[in-house]
Order: C-alpha cells, then structure tokens, then sequence
C-alpha cells in the first residue's frame, strides 16, 4: 500500500543567502515532484521533524527550491547544512492552487499581486513560469512590502522581471537609510500606484496584512471570487487527516492551501 | 450461541493466537485510576467498580452488561502513539509487524466510532495494517440513557451499517450470531460453529436519507453560529483535554521525530493530539489560530457536527458521554447539542 508519509532523499545542490535569516535552498530529487504554483511540500530531517513549505523555484525544473527562515528547531538545523547534504521531501500537497486555468490570462485578465515578508515565496513560481503560466502580453502588476530593503527577497532578479513587462512596487516598514522608496505597509502602495485593470487578486503573506488589503480590493470594486489568498496553518499530515489546519469547512493542506474570499469570507477564524 | 458454546469460542480464539479484550468489571476504584475524576465524577452505575477493557482468559470474566468501558476501544484502532519510522542517519525504515487481537463485545455505539476510523484512515498503511491484525465481536445490548445520548438501540436492520466480523445478539439465554466479513465466516466455520447469518456491510450511512439530527446541528453550526455558546463554555473550559482523550471518535494527531540514545538514531512518531492544547494551531513564529479557548471548543464541536458530517454523511458523535465523564468542570454534551439547535 502507497505511504503517503515516506519521503524521498533530495540532495541540496545549491544555496543562496536572501536576508539575514532566510536561504534559498535547492534539492536535486531522484523522482521529480510534479507541483503546481501555490502547492506544498513536507521537509523533514530525521530528528528535527518535518514541516510544510511552498516551492519557489521554476515548476518545469527537475530540482526543487524551497526558500526558508530560520524560525525553529527544523529550520535552523536546515540553515546550518551545505551542498551535497540531503533532506527528505514529500510531496506535492494541496489541491487549492493559484487558479492559472480559471481565467484566461493570456488574452482577457491581468494578474495584480500583493504579498508580504515571505509571502512572495509561492508566486516566484508564477513568475519564473509567467510565459507559460499567463502569457507575455499579460500585464502582472506586484505590490511586496517588506520589514527593510535587506529583507526583500530575490533582490537581484527585479530589473530581469522588470523587463517582462511585470510592474513591481516596492515598500518598506520604516524609512531607513538608502531607502528612497515607500515606506508604509503594503496598503500605502494603494494610494501611490493604481491597481491594473481587469485582473485577479493573489494575496500572499502575514495573516495580518489579508484584512486591509481586502478592504481595498472590495473598495476598487474586484469580486470576492477573483481574490485569491493563500492560507498559513501548522500541519502535520498533509493529506487532510490531522485536523490542525482545518478552516471552518475545509482542510487548508487538501482543499487549500489557496482559497478564493468568496470560499473564507463567512468563517470568523479564516483570517 | 450457549453461554457454555461462547466459552468454548473463547478458549478457541486463545488457542489460535488471538489475545481478547473486552469489557471486564474491576473492583479498582476510580480513585486509584485518577483521583481528580473520583472526586469529580457523578457516580457511576457500579458503586463499587468501574468497567475497564481489559484480556480475558475466559468468557465469564466479560461484563456484558452494556455499560460502556470507561475507555473506548479507540486505542486498538489508533493507539496513542506508533512508529511510522525508525531512522539511523538518513535512513528510514518502516515497521512492518502488528499484532493481533480480538476484540469482544464492542457495543453499537463503539462500532459507530469504527465506521469513523475506518473512512479517515482508508488510505492509511499503518491503520490498514492493524485493522487486519483485528477481530472485531460486536454484542447487542447497549446503554441506558445516561450513557447513550441519541438512544441507540439493536435492531436487526442497523447491522448492516455496521463494520464487525461477528456480532453477537443478547437473547434470553444465549446469543443469535451474525457475521459481516469473509473473515468472520472463515473463524466461526474453523472454530465448528454454522449456525450464524450473514450480513452484507453496505456502508457506514442508511441510503437516501441522512439523519434529521446531523442536518439540524450541522445547519445551526454553518448557518446560524451563535458566539455566545462558545464564549460562555471558554470560561469554563480549562483545556486540559481529558474529552479529546476519553471521546472515541478523537482522532487527531501529530508527527514527531523522537531521537533514541544512540546518536542519529530515533523514531517518527504519530501521537494523539488535542486541539485544545495551545500548540496545536501554532506557526512558525509563535502565532497561534485558534486564539481563545471559545476558538478551540467551536473547534471542537464543528469538528464532529459539521466538518465530519460534510466528509462522511455521517456524525462525528456516537453518544456515548465519555467526554462528560471525564470533564473536570461539568461541560455536558448533552447541553451543548441542545443550545446549538435552539441558535
């Protein structure tokens, strides 16, 4: 019988440092992981335990990249590990993904983004693959706030994303030295640059930030089925079982861990 | 089935590497099982005792009253905690043995539960594994009202909702036996006995008609939440878990690696878990979400009275009242249903 909680070894091929606290790790898998944008992975340690995180690298890859803070017990042993060191994954999870196919990007809608801190993590994905994933006329717009400009994740690949027509706002908590950008949370980027026409909503990052940034979608007049937002829950199993992520009606890891607002707006603990 | 054939079955099973468990009656007082609830639990139906699952060697040591166990047979089902893996280094190794036992004299409302486990863990290696390894020997007689909250009763035609392989029918002086597996016809033909039906399982829910019951506490729970019901029980409630832990049809859990001595080398778990431990909706970072002790009972409740009917058609609660039982501060099921219907 298949067992949903065997892991297959993954080697980490390649390492880049994106903050203080947070790498990029890239696995090289014996079985390629087939994953959708917006989907999940467990990683697990033996001794450390497992825990769930979004890929971030391009899906048509055979390698996995996953990008990690340093937050715990799991995390901080993966930090301390180098090239040629080896990791389980199983996986993919999650059946709720970005929804590419609902809409036609290619032709009709616009994709607007707005994530926070590690937020960006599951839409680098959508990114990476925005050619095949949304077309190249498509118009992406992105709105990232992050606690200081050190703490942007994938920093360096701005100007190449630039020039791919995407539209990338940045803003920072606090002003800071060498910061001549915004400052403010994510939602003053509202009042700075208009919100692209036509699109659907993507809406990653700190639980915190879902509520205001609702509030300015529903004022621009976007349908609570065209807001999209990805769902944190501890989990443990995976597969729908555990019962730590449930969410009023749904389980966040089988039937998320991207909901529409129209599936989360009536559950009080949603958000 | 004679008393005397029942006692022959027994020895029969013994003999053919089948340990049985069942209801036993033990002169142990609640006190010496824990003496919180001893100083905190309404009397029980014997002054004297309590009814524990306990081996048995013989038949006459069952207590088939139809009192329930103060535990249910969860345990045999989803233990409290296994190994899903042993490692050293970077391997991972899965253990591949299970025992086996029989399990007699598991009431409907504990059957219920089996019909729970058995749709949650369908997909389940482990669970799979250890539900071969099982008989099950359900028995007729269930509890008076105090103990059975929706007033379950035998009747010929629930057994085929049933998951057993023999179930045993309380008559005036003997038992009228039924099977509902292969391998419950293959034990008694082996064991010489032919005088049994048999029942075809047809699933845990009676077709075309869900219970009025689940619909009405599933239809308030989604439709009509009333706060207040969960403020009130959050300020009571002092999330020590003990209804998690005593509640049949519990199941949640988490995953842990737990090192051994020996260095590199240890298991991964999986262990019950309760939601009302603070852990359990923890992040990484510290947030948790469930927040309040309200958050955690509505956990509860949707759990069992929306979530599991919306997966299954089926209750997530056989009625038992163990949760009750063991509550510390008196929270009673039974209350709390009917708050939720007249929301």
């Amino acid at each position: 019988m298949n067992n949903p909680y065997e892991s297959q070894s993954a080697r980490i091929s390649f390492i880049s440092r994106q903050t203080d606290n947070i790498k990029l790790f890239r696995f090289e898998l014996g079985k390629k992981i087939k994953y959708q944008p917006g989907q999940f992975v467990e990683l697990s340690l033996p001794g450390f335990g497992e825990a769930p995180f979004a890929p971030c690298g391009d899906a048509k890859e055979n390698y996995i990249e996953l990008c990690v803070r340093n937050a715990g017990k799991l995390t901080a042993k993966l930090h301390e590990m180098k090239v040629g060191d080896k990791v389980g994954l199983r996986g993919p999870f999650g059946n709720g993904v970005w929804p590419l196919n609902k809409y036609d990007f290619k032709k009709q809608k616009n994709l607007f983004i707005a994530v926070g801190g590690l937020g960006f993590v599951p839409l680098r994905t959508l990114i990476l693959g925005k050619d095949d994933l949304l077309g190249s006329g498509t118009k992406v717009q992105i709105f990232y706030g992050a606690k200081s400009p050190d703490d942007m994740l994938f920093r360096h690949e701005y100007d190449r994303w630039k020039k791919q027509n995407i539209q990338l706002e940045l803003t920072v908590d606090k002003e800071c030295v060498g910061w001549k950008g915004c400052t403010g949370l994510v939602t003053t980027l509202f009042d700075k640059h208009e919100v692209v026409q036509n699109s659907v909503a993507f809406i990653c990052g700190p639980p915190v930030m879902y509520r205001p940034i609702l509030e300015k979608l529903q004022k621009l007049g976007f349908a609570d089925e065209d807001i999209y937002l990805s769902l944190e829950r501890r989990m443990h199993c995976g597969i729908g079982v555990c019962q730590h992520c449930a969410v009023g009606p749904y389980y966040t890891c089988k039937d998320g861990p991207v909901f529409s607002w129209a599936q989360l707006k009536t559950i009080p603990e949603a958000i | 089935m004679t008393q005397g054939g029942l006692e022959k079955f027994v020895a029969y099973l013994r003999q053919n590497g089948w340990p049985i468990f069942g209801p036993v009656f033990s002169a142990e007082k609640t006190e010496e099982v824990s003496p919180f609830l001893a100083a905190h639990q309404p009397k029980s139906a014997h002054k004297d005792g309590q009814i524990y699952i306990k081996e048995i060697q013989k038949a006459e040591d069952l207590d088939l009253s139809g009192q329930l166990p103060f535990y249910s047979f969860k345990r045999f089902f989803v233990p409290e905690q296994e190994c899903l893996f042993q490692y050293e280094k970077e391997k991972l190794d899965q253990p591949e043995k299970e025992q086996k036992a029989a399990l007699l004299g598991m009431s409907i409302l504990d059957l219920k539960a089996v019909n729970l486990y058995d749709q949650v863990f369908e997909k389940d290696p482990y669970y799979q594994l250890r539900r071969r390894n099982l008989l099950i020997i359900g028995y007729s007689l269930t509890p008076e009202i105090q103990g059975n909250l929706f007033e379950i009763e035998y009747e010929e035609n629930i057994l085929e909702h049933l998951p057993f392989d023999i179930f045993l029918v309380k008559t005036d002086k003997a038992f009228k036996v039924f099977t509902g597996s292969i391998k419950g016809q293959r034990v008694l033909e082996d064991f010489g006995y032919k005088d049994y039906q048999h029942i075809q399982y047809s699933g845990p829910v009676k077709e075309g008609k869900l219970e009025e019951r689940m619909e009405r506490l599933r239809d308030r729970l989604k439709n009509h939440p009333n706060p207040q019901i969960w403020e009130e029980l959050g300020k009571i409630c002092i999330e020590c878990g003990k209804c998690t832990l005593a509640c049949p049809t519990c199941f949640c859990f988490r995953i842990d690696d737990k090192p051994a001595l020996k260095e590199g080398a240890g298991k991964r778990t999986r262990e019950w878990d309760s939601c009302f431990y603070q852990e359990f909706s923890e992040v990484a970072g510290g947030h948790k979400f469930l927040k309040t002790t309200a958050a955690r009972i509505l956990f509860w409740y949707y759990h069992k009275f929306a979530r599991i009917p919306d997966e299954f058609d089926f209750m997530g609660c056989v009625g038992c009242k163990r949760c009750a039982k063991v509550c510390p501060v008196g929270i009673n099921i039974e209350e709390v249903l009917k708050k939720i219907e007249n929301s």
